[in-house]
């Protein structure tokens, strides 16, 4: 098996609190890894932890390895900026600049270096086709990204994202603010995605999880109860814990 | 310690279908039991009301279906809620089909009531018209008790009542050789025995959906 990302024994702390505690996980190549489990579990602080964004944390202490493609991302020498180019994300809430939609997506590839005008404006285009919004903007490129619907918005954050070409895109919850159609949207764009890219979500929908990922992890006090296939989770869940969250009786 | 949720209109749907599938797994066996009294003590009314129980029985497992669609529709269940509701709608499945083969044993009864039948095939015919009822009972009480053991030991009661259908097709068979006026109403006997086979082996499934239900493999 060719694992995109391997973590393990990974022990986080803010201040003296700690919130992961001995989790090691697997995340395989161009495969949707969904990670589910109640509020304050853990989940987020873990996929922070694979782009170091929680860094910017000062109280943020860790210890356990975080490799990505082999390499330890937490080595020393590793450029924190490169890693984000390798390792994306998309938040909760659509956050797009205040800038035009082509600005948007242009910007991440202006960042690492890319100036000339052509190729920036192919590189939006492509990545605007492949976050399948491109028919939706392509007349009002110049226009406030601001002004679109918030699923528009969000479809985007995910072309901004991969415009600078991840090897990895990190999902927090990148559906909760949206209506149906729109979570159908990015539903089918993650589908889309999977083939050239590792994705990871974070979602507190169990319907989506059983949709969109190929792996689970359900995360209980800073803990995995269990991971394996969706499928084996969502039906024949090996631990007491997974049943009781998935079937609803406790949250 | 988590917070509990519940869930207790979900917990209550459940409840709901667990009484609706008892609820037809007695009135199936009732109307096996009837129809099994009508073939050996012919009452027309008994027949007819095993005829209109059947269809009765039909008419729950459509309200059964519905039932658990609306609720994977509202509640999206998985594990072992998914599986139950899984069975439940499969033994309902099983619950008309014995419902239907009850009504044919019945229907069976009008052609043979005026006639004398040989001791031995009765005999074999009665044999196993008791082993079955012992199984559908045991389907029964496998599935709502969730009764693994009992899931079990309806493969080898199933086999019992196969060895019954072989020794009763030889006897009937041989009733036929005897008496060939005979054979224009032994033939429904045969049929008598084939709906026993096929309620037994509808009850067999049951307790495989049973094991199902609670191991997720297949028995």
């Amino acid at each position: 098996m060719d694992y995109r990302i391997e973590v393990e024994n990974l022990n986080v702390y803010f201040d003296e609190l700690q919130v992961l505690k001995d989790v090691s996980l697997k995340i395989s190549k161009n495969m949707v890894t969904a990670l589910i489990g109640p509020s304050g579990c853990g989940k987020s602080t873990f996929i922070r932890t694979l782009n170091r964004m929680n860094d910017l944390i000062d109280t943020f202490r860790m210890n356990g390895t975080v490799l990505l493609d082999g390499g330890d991302i937490y080595n020393p020498k590793v450029d924190v900026v490169d890693l984000r180019k390798k390792v994306g994300m998309v938040f909760q809430k659509p956050n797009p600049f205040p800038k035009s939609i082509f600005d948007n997506v242009a910007y991440g590839l202006q960042v690492h270096g890319i100036s000339d005008k052509d190729v920036l404006t192919e590189k939006v285009e492509e990545s605007l086709k492949a976050a399948a919004l491109w028919e939706e903007v392509k007349n009002k490129l110049d226009k406030s990204a601001l002004g679109l619907s918030g699923g528009q918005q969000q479809r985007l954050c995910i072309a901004r994202t991969i415009a600078v070409e991840p090897e990895v895109i990190l999902m927090d919850e990148p559906c909760s603010a949206l209506d149906p159609i729109s979570t159908t949207k990015i539903e089918d764009l993650i589908h889309k995605l999977k083939k050239d890219y590792t994705i990871i979500i974070v979602t507190h929908n169990m319907q989506q999880a059983t949709r969109v990922s190929k792996h689970t992890a359900f995360f209980l006090h800073g803990e995995i109860v269990e991971s394996g296939s969706t499928d084996k989770i969502f039906i024949e869940p090996s631990d007491k814990r997974t049943e009781d969250y998935i079937t609803g009786r406790f949250g | 310690m988590e917070k509990k949720y519940p869930r207790i209109l979900f917990r209550k749907r459940l409840r709901e279908l667990r009484k609706d599938v008892k609820e037809m797994g007695e009135v199936t066996i009732r109307a096996y039991k009837d129809a099994i009294s009508a073939f050996i003590n012919y009452d027309d009314d008994l027949v007819k009301k095993v005829i209109k129980t059947g269809e009765k029985i039909d008419k729950m497992n459509y309200h059964l279906e519905h039932k658990t669609m609306s609720i994977i529709a509202s509640e999206q269940p998985v594990a072992r809620d998914l599986r139950f509701i899984e069975a439940s709608l499969k033994v309902g499945g099983h619950f008309k089909r014995m419902g239907y083969l009850a009504a044919n044993i019945a229907e069976v009864a009008r052609y043979i009531k005026d006639e004398e039948i040989p001791e031995k095939p009765m005999k074999d015919i009665t044999q196993m018209a008791e082993l079955v009822e012992n199984m559908v009972s045991k389907s029964i009480n496998s599935f709502l008790d969730q009764d693994m053991k009992l899931s079990r030991e309806l493969h080898r009661d199933d086999d019992e009542v196969d060895d019954l259908f072989d020794l009763a097709m030889k006897d009937i068979t041989e009733s036929m050789f005897e008496e060939k006026d005979a054979i224009y109403y032994m033939v429904y006997l045969l049929f008598v025995a084939r709906f026993l086979e096929r309620i037994a082996d509808r009850a067999e499934s049951i307790g495989d959906r049973t094991i199902f239900m609670i191991t997720c493999e297949k028995p």
